[in-house]
Formats: structure tokens, C-alpha cells, sequence
């Protein structure tokens, strides 16, 4: 309690910005509210349209599946940075970081644009390179299936926060323990297995579940500035339905539904990788 | 089974450029069965000098034999040495039966025999009903015998341990002497045991190495050591209280330990003033400066013969137990 002092402008912070709009979504869930007049409760009505939503089930779909390869790529991408730039000090080793780190200070909207010209089928730099190579072009803002590969490589490079937690992760592991793995003839490949990345295993698996509620979110600005939900609604994610819900058709009652019931499916996701980490960081306590 | 170190050497940039020599011509050689202590104070080198042995440290100049075997360009998995670090350096995920076994499954041995290998050596070690916790649930000693099981179940050329002791309370570090000079025993590997602790290093060595300042001072038994020191800096520097050295004429000093200097109330020999008395146990501390002298001495004596700070005393020591080192180069003469 003697703490609370200095937590009390962060407690004042969470509590106006996130609890107290969380709490006032999560009472529009069961009315209707057009923003004109006053929210009309209505019951379990939206419960029972969100039911039979089939364009939000769909973009739920989207988005699970979007996460399901666009994390674990990001993840390996942000650890096998964390791993190749953790050693050595010098001049490469510090552009490296740099480099890793830099999407992620481009603003979001900047990003989306910068790759709508990079995989535009007309004058794009990547499928002129994937011609060139004579590799097939999978029409990355044409066809839905291109599209949703689009959608995955903008989230895939904007991994700075989670490389810099990488990296931290590894640098946290005292070095005996890889001398220890060399003097014992143990390979590289051995020592990265057995020893490097179950000791950041729980650290990774925190990042994990950071990344699956960043990916269900971010994927909504290059949802709308890349692809804008097409080709056929291919990638038209959750936040994008939402979106749509709350300020084209202007339903903000239902559109609360819909973000209660994301927030709600996205705790769920998240909720397993984040025992795991519990469990195995209790497991490995440095004494 | 043997270690031969041959006129190592090696330095290192430290910040801002400035160069430090941690190894200056180091020759050293632990005989087969052998368990040899290098002591020296921190910085003296000592550490490197095992680093470059077990190969995680590469040396500018000289050589490393393993058993006749030149390893110096060998790197450190190849060398079949086996290494204990001052922190036990168990890995925290791991079980203890994996963390002794898992040298055996770096080398790709099979998962059976891993684990008969292990039960041997937890057999020998009494880590028996150790096996199936993990490290955060061991006590300090049990940590450092987990290490020692480590390093002996693969039956290394050479066993090297670094301060593993270091940071083990007082009573343990008794009691795991004993433990690492049985297991020496039982298993009849050599063995290179860097300290800092001069009490360790004359318990534990069958030889004892001194370092200073990445050099071998004297290498000899501990009995040898203690009662012949090569030079000055061994006599201050190793057995339970620092030489005594006093300038005497010629270009010559005069050494004598503080357990052998007497102080009397009269009768021949230098005189001087008490100027502190400090309790040691069943005896006391006692330093003397001597009239015209810029130096105390310190003497070791009983209780019952403790002077008063001030009080007026008389040093005096038996000719027997005097040492005569150059003034100039410090080595025994």
C-alpha cells in the first residue's frame, strides 16, 4: 500500500482511458445507440444478432487465421534477429539492431502505404522481383488468397518491441551456461535448442500473447488502406467489421457487441500461451 | 593423464586501448592423478590460465598438452577436459539428472546409457535422491556436487574447477574439501583447483601453484611452499598470515614469519613498542613497531602472553626460522 502513491497516476490513466470506455462499451453491448439519441436498452437482442452474424464470424476467421501465421512468423523473425545480434559489439551488429528495430518507429498508415506501392501488381518492386526470378506472382491485392499473404507480410516487419524484448531475453542468460554447453562438445545448433531458447521460452511465449492481440489489432490499418476488406471480403478482419459497424452504418450499440465479443475471443487465444509462461518462468528460477 | 602448460601467454585490450597481461609466460604441469592448486589474488591471471586450458580462452603465444596431445588449436568441446564454474553454472530448466547427463547427450550418447552413467556417478556423488528435482530446489553444496557429478561422468582427461567454493559459507567449504579430494581420489583424474583462498590451497593441493600478476611464482607442495618460499611476494602472500620482512644490510631482507617471532618483556634481540593487539581464537595478534623502524611486524602469540598496547618488548626468533631474500629482485637467496 505504500506504493500507491506512486501508482496513482497510472491507476488514474487506466481507469479514465481504458476501464472506464471498457465498462461503457460493455453496457452499449445490450442496447441500441445510433449516437443521436439516447441508448435504448434492448436486452439480449445483439447477443442474439451476433449469433447469427455471419460476416463477423467470417472476419473472426480471417483474423485467426491471419494471426495464426503472421505471429509465429513475426516471432521468428523478432527472435532470430534477438539471436543473430546478440553477441558480437561493433559497427554491424549496431546497424543490424537498428535495422531490426526501424519499421517499427514508421507510423502505421506510412507503412501501409509504403507497402500498397510495394506489392501493387502494376509497378510494384516484389512482383516484378518474383517475375524476374520466374517465381509465380500470387496477385497480393488481386486474388483473395494474395491478398491475405499481403496482409501477413505488412504485420510480418514491424517487430522492433518484440526484438528488443528478444534481445534483452538473451542477453539475460549468464554466459557460463554456453561456455559450460562448449566445454562439453555440445554444437551450436545444440546449445540454441537445449539450452538459448527454452531458457526464453517464457519470455517468447509473453511476447506470443502480446502479439496475438497486436496482430488481431494492427491488422485493421493496412485491412483498410492496403486491401480494404477485398478482394471479396478475403481480408476483411474483425476491427475492420467493427469498424464498418460502428462509423459507416453508424450502429454503436451493436458495434459494442461485436468489440466485447473480440475482446472476449482474443482473452481466450491469449490466455493459454500466457499459463504456459507462468508455468515454465516458476519452473526456472536462477537461484 | 596429464596437463602440461607450456610458456603461455596472454593479453588483452582493455578499455580505451590500455593492455593487460594476464598470462606472462606461464609453464605449468599437473602430473596424472595429481591434484594441483594455483592460488593468487584476483587479477593474477589464474582464471585465464584455466579458460585457456579448458579452450574458451585462445592464447597469443605457448602450448597446451593433454596427455602428450597438443590441444592448443583444439577448440573446447574436443579437448575432453571437463570444467566446474565458481557458480555450479546448472542449467535452470533442467532436471539434476539431466543437468549431469546432458555433456553425455551434447556428445550424442544414447538416452539409455545416459542414464546408467548418471546413476553411477549420482551413486558415487550420494546425489541419488537429488536426481528428479530442479536446481532452484538445491542448497548451495548440493549445487556445486551436482557440478562436480557434471564434470566426472564422462571420465574427463583433466578436471578443472574454478573457485567453486567461492561462494560456499564457511562450514560447507570444509566439508566440500574433503568431498572434492575423495572424489580426486576415487576417481584418479588430475586436477587443476583455482582459488584465492590460501587456507584452500594448502588443505587441498598435492602441489600448489602461486600467481601474481600472470606469473607462476613457485610451484612445489604446500609444506615446501610454506617453509621455502621462492621470493618475497610468496612469502607475504602465501599461508595463514603474511612473512614478516624487514631490510637488513648487503641489499638483503629478512623474513620471518609471524607464527615464529617471539615477543618477550627482555633479554636480546630488536627492541619496540606494542601498537595493537588484536584476539585470533586461542591466540592473539600482536604488532610491534620496531624503535627506528617505518614498518610494524606482526607476531602470533598466546593469550596468556599477550602484551598492552604501549607496553615495551623485546622481537626475537630463532636463526633457523629466519629467511634471506634479494632486496632487489625479491627471490630467495
Amino acid at each position: 500500500m505504500r506504493r500507491l502513491p506512486l501508482a496513482a497516476p497510472y491507476l488514474l490513466g487506466s481507469a479514465l482511458l481504458v476501464l472506464a470506455p471498457l465498462g461503457l462499451a460493455a453496457a452499449l453491448a445490450f442496447t441500441d445507440y445510433f449516437g443521436f439519441r439516447a441508448p435504448e436498452p434492448t436486452g439480449t437482442d445483439n447477443l442474439a444478432r451476433l449469433a447469427g452474424d455471419q460476416v463477423f464470424w467470417a472476419a473472426v476467421g480471417t483474423s485467426a487465421l491471419v494471426a495464426a501465421v503472421a505471429v509465429p512468423l513475426r516471432l521468428f523473425l523478432a527472435v532470430g534477429a534477438a539471436l543473430l545480434l546478440a553477441r558480437r559489439r561493433g559497427a554491424r551488429t549496431a546497424l543490424g539492431r537498428v535495422a531490426a528495430y526501424l519499421p517499427s518507429v514508421v507510423p502505421d498508415a506510412a507503412w501501409a502505404l509504403l507497402w500498397l506501392w510495394i506489392l501493387n501488381p502494376l509497378y510494384g518492386p516484389l512482383p516484378a522481383l518474383l517475375g524476374v526470378l520466374g517465381l509465380p506472382d500470387p496477385g497480393f491485392l488481386t486474388t483473395p488468397w494474395g491478398a491475405r499473404l499481403g496482409l501477413v507480410l505488412v504485420m510480418a516487419f514491424q517487430v522492433g518491441e518484440a526484438f528488443v524484448v528478444a534481445l534483452a531475453a538473451r542477453l539475460a542468460i549468464p554466459s557460463r551456461l554456453h561456455e559450460a554447453v562448449a566445454v562439453e562438445g555440445g554444437s551450436p545448433w545444440f546449445a540454441m535448442t537445449r539450452v538459448t531458447l527454452p531458457l526464453m521460452a517464457p519470455v517468447v511465449l509473453v511476447l506470443a500473447v502480446r502479439d496475438v492481440v497486436v496482430v488481431v489489432q494492427n491488422a485493421f490499418v493496412p485491412a483498410l488502406l492496403v486491401t480494404d476488406g477485398g478482394p471479396v471480403d478475403a481480408t476483411l478482419t474483425a476491427p475492420l467489421v467493427i469498424y464498418r459497424r460502428a462509423f459507416e452504418y453508424g450502429e454503436l450499440g451493436y458495434a459494442s457487441t461485436l468489440s466485447v465479443a473480440l475482446l472476449v475471443l482474443t482473452g481466450i487465444a491469449a490466455a493459454f500461451p500466457l499459463w504456459l509462461a507462468a508455468r515454465l518462468a516458476g519452473r526456472q528460477r536462477v537461484a | 593423464m596429464s596437463l602440461v602448460v607450456e610458456g603461455a601467454r596472454k593479453e588483452f585490450v582493455a578499455r580505451r586501448g590500455a593492455r593487460v597481461l594476464a598470462l606472462d609466460g606461464v609453464d605449468l604441469e599437473a602430473k596424472p592423478g595429481e591434484l594441483l592448486v594455483v592460488v593468487g589474488p584476483s587479477g593474477s591471471g589464474k582464471s585465464t590460465l584455466l579458460r585457456a586450458v579448458a579452450g574458451l580462452e585462445s592464447l597469443d603465444a605457448g602450448r597446451v598438452l593433454i596427455d602428450d596431445r597438443d590441444v592448443t588449436g583444439v577448440p573446447a568441446g574436443r579437448r575432453d577436459v571437463a570444467l566446474v564454474f565458481q557458480e555450479a553454472a546448472l542449467f535452470p530448466h533442467l532436471r539434476v539428472a539431466a543437468n549431469i547427463g546432458i555433456g553425455e547427450r551434447a556428445r550424442g550418447t544414447r538416452r539409455r546409457e545416459v542414464e546408467t552413467r548418471v546413476r553411477e556417478v549420482a551413486r558415487a556423488l550420494d546425489l541419488e535422491p537429488l536426481l528428479g528435482r530442479m536446481p532452484d530446489e538445491l542448497s548451495g553444496g548440493e549445487r556445486q556436487r551436482v557440478a562436480l557429478a557434471r564434470a566426472m561422468v564422462r571420465s574427463p582427461r583433466v578436471c578443472l574447477l574454478d573457485e567453486p567454493l567461492a561462494s560456499v559459507d564457511t562450514e560447507l567449504r570444509l566439508r566440500m574439501r574433503a568431498e572434492i579430494r575423495a572424489v580426486q581420489r576415487s576417481f584418479g583424474v588430475p586436477m587443476v583447483h583455482v582459488t584465492h583462498d590460501q587456507a584452500e590451497a594448502m588443505a587441498l593441493g598435492d602441489r600448489v601453484a602461486v600467481m601474481a600478476a600472470g606469473r607462476v611464482l613457485q610451484c612445489d607442495t604446500p609444506a615446501e611452499v610454506y617453509a621455502r618460499p621462492a621470493t618475497a611476494a610468496v612469502a607475504r602472500s602465501f599461508g595463514p598470515l603474511p612473512m614478516n620482512l624487514l631490510p637488513a644490510a648487503d641489499g638483503v631482507i629478512l623474513g620471518v614469519r609471524p607464527e615464529r617471532l617471539r615477543v618477550c618483556r627482555e633479554g636480546r634481540g630488536r627492541p619496540g613498542s606494542v601498537v595493537a593487539v588484536e584476539p585470533s581464537g586461542e591466540e592473539c595478534l600482536v604488532r610491534v613497531l620496531p624503535d627506528g623502524a617505518e614498518q610494524d611486524l606482526l607476531a602470533r602469540v598466546p593469550w596468556a602472553d599477550a602484551p598492552h598496547p604501549g607496553e615495551r618488548v623485546v622481537l626475537a626468533w630463532r636463526p633457523e626460522d629466519e629467511h634471506r631474500f634479494d632486496a632487489a629482485t625479491g627471490a630467495r637467496r
